[in-house]
Parts: structure tokens; C-alpha cells; sequence
């Protein structure tokens, strides 16, 4: 009810306030809208959250977060690419899965690199492979030498298939020599759950889904999947230094707006989101969420996207990964 | 100890003017539709399942849910009692000796007794939610996809079996439920299933207009055309207040009913509906004199409806441990809780404490503020029954469809609601209880997921299902179940008094 009210005065005050700004002609002179293509209360979700609670202290309009969950992430994507580029469409999430790992599985009803312009990454959730607390295995070299001698395969849960984990583990198994059978389950949570009761040897998941169990006790870190440690977990070391040559980028959480956005719009919103980059409240709100702030501004984004993207369409290849 | 911490700080969430505010709009809502004739628990749900995304804290939404839940279920007896009409499906036996006792001027007593005894069964099922929900969570963890598999399998084909309708119907609807949970992506392979191309098939069909047709617009239909002639016995309602005669009769069926309804409604598939009937059926047993069934006996009241309400506490056990909803009602729950943006499940108590512990102590307030609801208003709920249905239908049927074009914002969820209401209508004539339906649409991709899993960590041997105890000892009982019941109506048929 709260939500519906505020949307409502929000409304309002938009519609009065729009003669006036469209004589000063300044953006924004309206509301921002925020969606996001997953449901609420995913990782996405709550950075999308983290940054509208800020976005006011840096800009004269609010931003207004709107959930447009559906077939992984195209859905509400897909309502982005085709709405009008203004500015007031802002999508969330960008370099997720169906952005940078999807279109090297799939025919993508939109380009993810030509109809968006990158504005700004704000957060990378790279991949960390974890085990059990009961688990025999202390280290990556601990996983191989169990295959090794064993031959037997190693049972792994990942979040979902073809995902960023599934890919990662997969990549693992491949350099390593390893039996890896990955496990899909239906999101981050699930595939925890599982883990910690014991029922596969190991598993992949983001930060924020794994550090909450670390903590509690019912998982051990084995290895990131980034080329370098994990802000969010500095204790962790990489898949290679412990010699294993595979990295990832894991999934990327940034911000985009529709092909065709005037650039000094495109300016702005960039301006306002790394400013709330280095916002302390911000940075602790984060922190709090088990999510690295690692913010990048829209040039160097748009070609990390493209080299992430690459990067991933090469992994594809090499494992041999198909969907269709 | 923990438990008692946990409870207070749930209390403390519960207490909250918005969360007190909520649990009585669920409760209130709840018993004013569920009086009307038809919409039970699930449809009532169904119809208002919306409204959890204009509130914002998942605690909050919850607590309404569960409100609208066993509000639902306190006011589907008064037109079983009044009306002979069951206002769901969890008062249809006490259609049978609540009617007669209105029509013989009892009807206070009837209404009276039902209030007090859903209170004490709600009650202690609560009760016993609080005490063992903690423990069975700390077992839950030992359930892997094999373990989920069986269970799921087993709650599906007990809905069925247990159901005490026509088990090839239950299963052609449990088949249908399944093939429409097929839809969308693939959750193994992440192919796309079932789309012809629809963009908004993508994800599958929505679960909040699926129920929303078949449960809610479903009943109304049937409602529309059912609803010309209904005989109120009376809507004197008169003291309800029992005397200490019937007290003395009825005392004992609510605690029989209680213990059968906490029992029935933590095992998957059972619930308030099969509760109700076992409970008659035990208190026609023990009874003194078994002939007053039928024509008014208190006790065939009171034990029933204590036993759907304490089933109706019990089967959150199931959910917020496991991750499981065991009948069709907490199917919708459950669907809320992922709305939310929370998965049920072992950490659920710990990681979400607040919505576990909030949403129980807000149960134990619920009841409370039905037993008041109910007791000295009764008479207004049964004017309520005097509105023409006609009248009501299609408020609820414009409020249904906004709702459902509220959630996404797609005229597409709009056209998949109508059509799944006028296939919730086709069911019915066909008599065909949709409710395995529901639930094998909420279960199906559990099944698939865990079977494929679990075969995944087999190396394909579907020997995992019976190499682990969990599972091989899920799978027994239900075989024993079901020979039992194949057992006793072989007898039944062969036996001589009958």
C-alpha cells in the first residue's frame, strides 16, 4: 500500500512538475525509472535497491525500481531495448547472463551490444567454489587429487544451467582434468541448500550467496573464478594461483539505457551512478550485501562488455556447450 | 529456549501496528469470503493473491496470506450450517449435522461450537507449528533431490488417492498439472519448452493467474449458475453460546479433531479437507449414540471443524521447513513466499527469522481475533449469505482481472486468466476437482528438477530413489497407504453388514 501511494504522489508530482521543466529543458525532469529483469530479492534486485536508496542524494529526482522478471533476464530487457531513449528508462543488471553468456547459446530477439549503451558497471559477482564443512577437500589440489585417484566424478551444484557458475565449474573441470557433473538447480538458494546438506562434493555460487554460509560454518571457500581475488572475500585465492588457468567474469551487474539515448543524458547518468559509487554509505550498504563495489564509467564499460562477452563465446566453444 | 526467543521477537514484528492492521484485514477478508458460498481457502487466496505485491515487506504479505487462509477457513462452516451450501470443501461433512441442527433452531449452538472449536484446534496447531517446525528444520537439511523427489511424488499421489473422489480423474488432473508446469524454460537444459514462439510463454504460465482462473473465476462461474435458488434454513442465528450439555458432548471431538487435523495436515497431500472427513468418521465411531448422526449431533460439528483448522496450522510445518506445500492453499503460500523474494526451506528460520517467526506469532493472534470476529458477529456473516450472488460475481470478476493485469502490466495475463477461469469452469461440470491440478502445476518442477538431479548424481541409476533411507522410507509408506486403502475397500465390499 505504502509503495502504491508514494508511486501515486510521485505520479502526480511528475505530471505538475513537467511544464515547468520542460521550459528549463534540464534532464531529469521527471522520475527515472529503474527496472530490473529478475524478481525482487535477488542480487540484482538488491543492488538495484542499494542504488536507488542513494540515487536521491545525487540527483533532483527519484528513481523508481521497477521488477520485469522473466525467461532469465530477456523479458524485461527486451521492454528496455524497445522503450523510448530518453533517459528515463534505465536498465539494471546489465552484463548479466543473458547479456554476455546467452547470445553465444542462443538467437537473442535484441543485440545486447548494439540496441543498449553501457552507462556504467557498478558491481562484478564473480564465481567461488565452495565445499562442504565436512567435506575431506581444503584446496582446489585437494578436488583434483581426489579425481585423479578415484575416477570417480564430482558431483557439483550450480545455481542454473549454462548460468555464469555452471560455466565456470564446467571451465574448471575441463583445465583440470576433472570428472565435473554439474548439478543445475533453480537459483543461487537452492543450490546451497543442497550443498550444505551434503548431497554433492562441491558447488559454485556468487558472493553473496555463499558468504553467509561461510560465516555460519557450513561451507569451506576453495577458489575464485576472476583473474584476481574477490574484494568481498581478499582471504580466497584464485583458481590460478593454485594452478588451475581458468578465470572468468563471472556475472556483471552494471547499468544501461536504450541505442539512441542522447550522450549528454548519457553524461549524466553516468556521472550520478559513479558519484554514488564512492558514496561511504553507499560503499557499507553493499559491503552489507556481500557485493564488491566495482564501478567503471560507460567507455571503458562498453568495451569490457564486449571482451566479457567474447571472452565467454570462446569458453562456449571450447567446452562445446549447446542449448538448441 | 531458542524457540521461546524466536517467539518473542516474532511477537514483537506481529505487534507492529501495520502487521497487526494486516493479519486483520487477512482474517476479516478472509471470513467474509469464505462465507460466501464456494470459495474456499485456495480460491480465496487465489483471488487476492495480488494484493502482495502492493505490500512491500514480505512479513507483512505473508501474514496477510496466512490471515485470508484461516479466516477463510473459519467462515466456510457458516454456510454449511445455514445454507447446507459448504463454503469450501473442508465443511462439506459439516453440512450434514450442522444444517440439521440450524433447521431444528440450534443454529447459534452449531455456529458457536464450530468458532470455539476451530480456535482451540487452530490454536494448538500453532502450538505444535512453533514446537516442531525448528526441529523438523534441522532434520530437513538431510533431504537432497532423491529425498524431495519421493515426497513430492508421494504428496501428489496422495492428494489424489486420499482425496476420496475418483482417482482416474485426480490422475488425469495431476497429469494436466504437470504438462502445464512443463511450459517455459526447460529447468535442466534451459531450453525453451511449449512456447510456439509467445514471448510471454517464455517463462512458463504465470501461477497467480493459473490459480486465480481455475480456483477463483472457476467457482464464480459455477457460482453464477448455481446461485439462482438457495433455501437459508435461517438467519436467526440465536445464542451461540453452547450449553453445558453440548460442551460436555463436544469437548472431546475437538480434541480428537485436533490431534487428526495436526496429524492429516502435515503429511503431503492431506490437509483440511481429508481431516474433516476422517475426524466425522472417527466421532461417528466412538460415539454413544451413533444413531444422532445425521440429524443434528454437536459432535459432528465441533470434531471436523477443529481438525480443518488445526490441519491448516500443521501444513505450514511441511512448507516453511521443506520447502513443500503438501495441498493446494499452501501452494498459494508458497508461491507468495517466492513473490517475496524468499524460498522455503531448512535456512528459512534462520535466514528469514523474522518472516518465520513473525508470520507464527501472528497466527496465534489471528485466531484470536477470529474467535472474536466470529462469536458475537455471527449473525452479521450469516446477512452476508443474503446477498445476491449475482450482485457479487462480477465485482470479484472485475477486481480478479484488474489484479491480474496489476502484476506485469500484460494484457496477455488478462486473456490466459479468462481462459484458464472458463477451463476451471469446464472442470467442474465435468467434476473434476482442480485441486491436484494446482498443486502438480506448484510441484511439477520440483519433480522434474529433483529427478533429473538426483539421476544426474547417479550417473542415471534410478536406484538412487531406493538406496537412500529417507526416500526408500517415503516410498513404503506410501505403498502401505495405499494397500491399506485397496484392503479396506475390498472388505468393505465383501463384507456382510454392509
Amino acid at each position: 500500500m505504502k509503495r502504491l501511494t508514494a508511486l501515486l504522489a510521485v505520479m502526480l508530482l511528475a505530471l505538475f512538475l513537467v511544464p515547468v521543466a520542460m521550459a528549463a529543458d534540464v534532464f531529469p525532469s521527471k522520475p527515472v525509472t529503474g527496472l530490473v529483469p529478475m524478481a525482487p530479492g535477488g542480487s540484482s534486485d538488491l543492488m538495484a535497491r542499494a542504488l536507488e536508496k542513494y540515487w536521491g542524494k545525487y540527483s533532483p529526482q527519484p528513481m523508481v525500481i521497477v521488477n520485469k522478471p522473466g525467461g532469465g533476464g530477456v523479458v524485461g530487457t527486451e521492454q528496455i531495448v524497445r522503450s523510448k531513449p530518453d533517459g528515463y528508462n534505465m536498465y539494471i543488471a546489465y552484463g548479466s547472463g543473458h547479456d554476455i553468456v546467452m547470445p553465444s547459446l542462443q538467437k537473442m530477439p535484441y543485440d545486447p551490444q548494439k540496441d543498449l549503451i553501457a552507462v556504467a558497471r557498478v558491481s562484478i559477482h564473480s564465481v567461488v567454489i565452495v565445499t562442504g564443512a565436512n567435506s575431506p577437500f581444503n584446496s582446489i589440489k585437494d578436488v583434483i587429487a581426489y579425481s585423479k585417484k578415484e575416477g570417480k566424478p564430482v558431483t557439483t551444484a550450480v545455481s542454473v544451467k549454462a548460468g555464469a557458475v555452471d560455466l565456470a565449474l564446467t571451465a574448471f573441470g575441463k583445465a583440470a582434468g576433472v570428472n565435473i557433473v554439474t548439478v543445475p538447480f533453480s537459483g543461487g538458494a537452492e543450490a546451497t541448500t543442497a550443498l550444505a546438506g551434503g548431497h554433492l562434493m562441491i558447488g559454485g555460487g556468487h558472493p553473496s550467496e555463499v558468504i553467509p554460509h561461510i560465516k555460519a560454518g557450513r561451507f569451506k571457500p576453495l577458489a575464485v573464478v576472476l583473474p584476481q581475488r574477490d574484494p568481498s572475500m581478499p582471504d580466497v585465492p584464485t583458481l590460478k594461483e593454485q594452478g588451475v588457468d581458468v578465470a572468468t567474469w563471472g556475472s556483471v551487474k552494471g547499468v544501461a539505457v536504450p541505442a539512441g539515448t542522447p550522450k549528454e543524458v548519457v553524461k549524466y547518468l553516468e556521472t550520478t551512478i559513479l558519484k554514488i559509487c564512492k558514496d561511504p554509505e553507499f560503499l557499507e550498504t553493499m559491503k552489507n550485501l556481500n557485493q564488491p563495489v566495482m564501478c567503471q564509467g560507460s567507455e571503458e564499460f562498453t568495451k569490457f562488455i564486449k571482451q566479457a562477452t567474447e571472452d565467454y563465446a570462446k569458453l562456449i566453444k571450447e567446452l562445446n556447450i549447446k542449448i538448441d | 529456549m531458542e524457540t521461546f526467543s524466536g517467539l518473542i521477537s516474532g511477537f514483537s514484528i506481529a505487534l507492529t501496528p501495520i502487521n497487526l492492521l494486516f493479519a486483520f484485514i487477512g482474517a476479516l477478508v478472509g471470513t467474509a469470503i469464505g462465507v460466501l458460498p464456494g470459495l474456499g481457502p485456495a480460491a480465496t487466496i487465489a483471488l487476492l493473491l495480488p494484493a502482495i505485491y502492493v505490500v512491500s515487506e514480505p512479513v507483512t504479505a505473508i501474514i496477510l496470506m496466512a490471515g485470508i487462509f484461516y479466516g477463510s477457513m473459519y467462515g466456510g462452516s457458516t454456510t454449511s450450517i445455514l445454507l447446507n451450501l459448504p463454503g469450501e470443501a473442508a465443511s462439506v461433512v459439516t453440512c450434514i449435522d450442522g444444517y440439521k441442527m440450524a433447521k431444528k433452531g440450534r443454529a447459534g449452538a452449531a455456529l458457536g461450537i464450530a468458532a470455539i472449536g476451530s480456535f482451540v484446534a487452530g490454536t494448538i496447531g500453532i502450538v505444535g507449528l512453533t514446537l516442531f517446525a525448528p526441529l523438523i528444520a534441522e532434520f530437513a537439511l538431510s533431504f537432497g533431490p532423491p529425498e524431495k523427489f519421493s515426497l513430492a511424488v508421494v504428496g501428489l499421489l496422495m492428494a489424489v488417492t486420499l482425496s476420496g473422489s475418483s482417482i482416474i480423474k485426480g490422475l488425469v488432473m495431476l497429469a494436466l498439472g504437470l504438462l502445464l508446469a512443463s511450459v517455459g524454460l526447460d529447468p535442466i537444459s534451459g531450453k525453451t519448452r511449449f512456447s510456439f514462439g509467445v514471448i510471454e510463454l517464455q517463462s512458463g504460465f504465470d501461477f497467480v493467474t493459473l490459480a486465480m482462473g481455475v480456483f477463483g473465476l472457476g467457482e464464480i462461474f459455477i457460482g453464477l449458475e448455481a446461485a439462482v435458488k438457495v433455501e437459508v434454513a435461517t438467519t436467526k442465528v440465536g445464542s451461540v453460546w453452547p450449553t453445558l450439555k453440548d460442551w460436555a458432548a463436544s469437548r472431546m471431538a475437538i480434541l480428537r479433531g485436533t490431534l487428526i487435523g495436526f496429524f492429516i495436515g502435515v503429511i503431503p497431500g492431506g490437509g483440511a479437507v481429508i481431516s474433516s472427513l476422517v475426524s466425522y468418521a472417527v466421532e461417528k465411531k466412538v460415539a454413544k449414540h451413533p444413531e444422532e448422526f445425521g440429524e443434528g449431533a454437536i459432535e459432528g460439528v465441533a470434531g471436523p471443524e477443529s481438525a480443518n483448522n488445526a490441519a491448516s496450522s500443521s501444513s505450514f510445518i511441511p512448507l516453511l521447513t521443506l520447502g513443500i506445500p503438501g495441498n493446494a492453499s499452501i501452494a498459494m503460500i508458497f508461491a507468495a513466499l517466492l513473490i517475496k523474494g524468499i524460498t522455503p526451506g531448512p535456512f528459512l528460520i534462520q535466514e528469514h527469522p523474522e518472516v518465520f517467526w513473525g508470520v507464527i506469532a501472528s497466527m496465534y493472534l489471528g485466531n484470536v481475533m477470529l474467535l472474536v470476529l466470529n462469536l458475537p458477529l455471527v449473525g452479521l456473516w450469516a446477512q452476508l449469505t443474503r446477498v445476491p450472488f449475482g450482485l457479487m460475481a462480477p465485482v470479484i470478476i472485475l477486481f480478479t482481472v484488474i489484479g491480474s493485469y496489476s502484476i506485469q502490466g500484460q494484457a496477455f495475463d488478462i486473456y490466459s486468466l479468462i481462459g484458464f477461469g472458463l477451463f476451471g469452469y469446464v472442470l467442474r461440470k465435468l467434476k473434476f476437482e482442480p485441486g491436484p491440478l494446482v498443486l502438480a502445476f506448484v510441484l511439477g518442477p520440483m519433480v522434474e528438477q529433483s529427478m533429473r538431479q538426483s539421476l544426474l548424481m547417479s550417473g542415471g541409476s534410478f536406484l538412487i530413489f531406493v538406496t537412500r533411507p529417507i526416500s526408500l522410507s517415503l516410498i513404503g509408506l506410501f505403498a502401505v497407504l495405499v494397500a491399506g486403502q485397496a484392503a479396506l475397500t475390498i472388505y468393505k465390499r465383501f463384507s456382510p453388514n454392509n
